[in-house]
């Protein structure tokens, strides 16, 4: 129910592990988070051209179906597809994390403002949250990369601007039935300011469905970032992006299936193992608490 | 009840020009001087200025939008700087075809889910059930613009059987595939959440009385699991119908559907502003009277809320 971080460590574990496609989960990002990291040691150069490649007396053009050389095949430049989705797994990786920290931050932050003090605040910040909840998603993501001008750290401004209300609205609804328990009455008692009960009761009696919200949140920040990029308002050539390797690919589907079909596959998976864990932190953690969480995740 | 409805509905306005404001100040930010674009790369400079006063955009920044505001009050969204069409005609034109989409889809799923979601909690643990919850999970995991990149490529450039992509007049072939990506993630969601609800109905005592009294087991479901599983299942529909209109511009961008996602990507590739702002309030006002149609039909399932 009410967990910190160092409870969840030690005792929540074992429940943890007992869900066994959550830990597979654990088991393929820990692989994708391998790869993205030691990625100049482990493929080859993701830039690197072969316009022409002989085979049993034959010279053959490419996309290059997969072969011994290229597991996923090359793209028209006979660029290996393998090494660009590698690297297209980094920015994913730190696409998914820096939005999700960037939105948790703002939003935890508000939320517990809006749930602790003065009605005109908690309607000020409340009302701020319904409008840009109103807005859609994916429309108003790309209105800002197309303002901001397109890059990786736009992306991650644009897609962290639409996902902390959901956030904010989690944390307030949090801290609201937290503020009446008796500790936080006691510890305004013996004299301890609003902002010290904020941070050392209030915080982290929520942490459960924060934590529960992170994970949650990830696979969204992933596909959307994937998404912007397929349209072309998101990360630019030369950054690898899972979404422009598809959106490379879409005018060689009839020829070159395999070029855009594996980084979508890629995706899926990473999304999929992050949603497995997320499942299974819910399972540790209050489940109650974290349902409104469920049906927010995956719009892309 | 009716207190309530009005009420919400008047909550939507200040949440518009909330919306509207943000807007506003986010897209005069944008790069790029309207007059030259709706001139066109070659145009005359006089020309872009001739456009530039017509269209008062040499006016001070509040006039602007106060004036913006004023218009949206009064209904009139101007004119399109790309179609040059006054914008209501579009919309007009390109809304319905969207709530076709999204209907359709919404139809789809809701009927495929919970029938699938009813097969899995009937043969809890069986094979059926593991299948279809996995089948479930991996749907909410697919990216939905590369689902519809495999979608068509697998029925409209292999198999052949369906146009990749385009509009029909009516419930033609046209709209299957983009109906049908849409409706797949939702799909999944909606078999977990009625297998779920079915699974607390079960073990309630009058579905024992029912078995007892020997009723077949596909009565005992119809007749009493299901309309009592029947609340989550239906609110569930209200918040996937939300979340399907927010993924409704991909679809119909890669399935060329002419709706106001389309639309609305249109407007912000070409720059065009007041096409951009009518659309994206036009779709914030549709999300806000789903959320409010559902929270009534959740109140004529379940008795027991009363709104005041």
């Amino acid at each position: 129910m009410r967990t910190s971080i160092r409870e969840f460590a030690t005792s929540d574990w074992r429940r943890f592990r007992r869900s066994r496609l959550a830990v597979v989960g654990v088991g393929v990002i820990l692989l994708f988070a391998l790869l993205a990291a030691f990625a100049p040691y482990i493929v080859t150069d993701p830039t690197q051209i072969e316009m022409r490649r002989e085979q049993d007396g034959q010279t053959l053009r490419p996309p290059f179906p997969p072969n011994r050389l290229n597991l996923f095949g090359t793209d028209q430049l006979g660029r290996d597809i393998f090494a660009r989705v590698v690297y297209g797994l980094r920015t994913s990786l730190i696409v998914g994390i820096l939005v999700r920290g960037i939105s948790m931050v703002a939003g935890v932050l508000l939320g517990l403002i809006s749930g602790f003090f003065p009605r005109y605040v908690d309607d000020l910040i409340m009302r701020f949250t319904d409008i840009m909840l109103a807005f859609p998603v994916i429309l108003l993501a790309m209105t800002v990369t197309a303002v901001l001008g397109p890059g990786l750290v736009t992306v991650c401004v644009a897609l962290a601007l639409v996902a902390w209300p959901d956030v904010a609205r989690l944390v307030r609804g949090q801290a609201l039935s937290i503020r009446g328990q008796t500790y936080v009455e006691a510890a305004r008692c013996i004299g301890a300011g609003s902002w010290r009960i904020l941070l050392r009761h209030v915080l982290p009696n929520c942490m459960g469905p924060i934590i529960v919200a992170f994970s949650m949140g990830i696979p969204g920040a992933i596909m959307y970032e994937a998404g912007l990029s397929f349209f072309g308002f998101g990360i630019q050539p030369p950054t690898p992006s899972l979404g422009s390797i598809i959106s490379d690919g879409r005018g060689y589907i009839t020829v070159a299936p395999w070029y855009p079909g594996f980084p979508g596959l890629v995706l899926t998976i990473l999304v999929l193992s992050v949603n497995l864990v997320g499942d299974g932190l819910i399972d540790v953690m209050n489940p109650r608490a974290a349902l409104g969480m469920q049906n927010s995740r995956s719009a892309t | 009840m009716l207190g309530y409805s009005v009420r919400r509905l008047i909550q939507i306005v200040p949440i518009l020009i909330g919306l509207v404001t943000v807007l506003f100040a986010l897209l005069n930010i944008l790069p790029g001087d309207p007059a030259r674009m709706m001139a066109g790369p070659f145009a005359d400079p006089d020309v872009v200025k001739t456009i530039r006063e017509e269209m008062g955009f040499n006016r001070p920044l509040w006039v602007q939008y106060l004036d913006n505001l004023g218009n949206l009050a009064r209904g009139e969204f101007g004119r399109s700087y790309q179609s040059r069409r006054p914008i209501l005609r579009d919309l007009i034109e390109v809304f319905p075809k969207t709530i076709q989409l999204a209907v359709a889809a919404e139809v789809a799923s809701a009927l495929v889910g919970i029938w699938l979601g009813v097969i899995a909690a009937a043969r809890r643990n069986g094979w059926a059930d593991r299948l279809i919850m996995t089948i479930a999970a991996l749907n909410l995991s697919f990216p939905l613009f590369w689902l519809a990149l495999m979608l068509q490529i697998a029925f409209a450039v292999f198999l052949r059987l369906l146009p990749p992509s385009g509009y029909g007049i009516g419930f033609d072939r046209f709209i299957i595939l983009p109906a049908f990506t849409l409706a797949l993630p939702s799909l999944g969601l909606l078999a977990r959440i009625t297998r779920a609800a079915l699974l607390e109905v079960m073990a309630e005592d009058y579905i024992r009385t029912a078995r007892a009294k020997g009723l077949r087991n596909a009565l005992v479901m119809r007749r009493h699991m299901l309309p009592n599983a029947l609340i989550p299942i239906v609110s569930t529909i209200g918040t996937d119908f939300v979340r399907l209109l927010g993924g409704i511009p991909i679809i119909e961008v890669i399935f060329a559907w002419p709706g106001i996602g389309k639309y609305a990507y249109d407007a912000l590739v070409f720059r065009d502003l007041p096409a951009l702002q009518a659309s994206v309030v036009v779709l914030a006002v549709s999300v806000s009277l789903v959320n409010l149609a559902v929270d009534l039909l959740y109140a004529y399932i379940n008795p027991r809320i009363r709104y005041v």
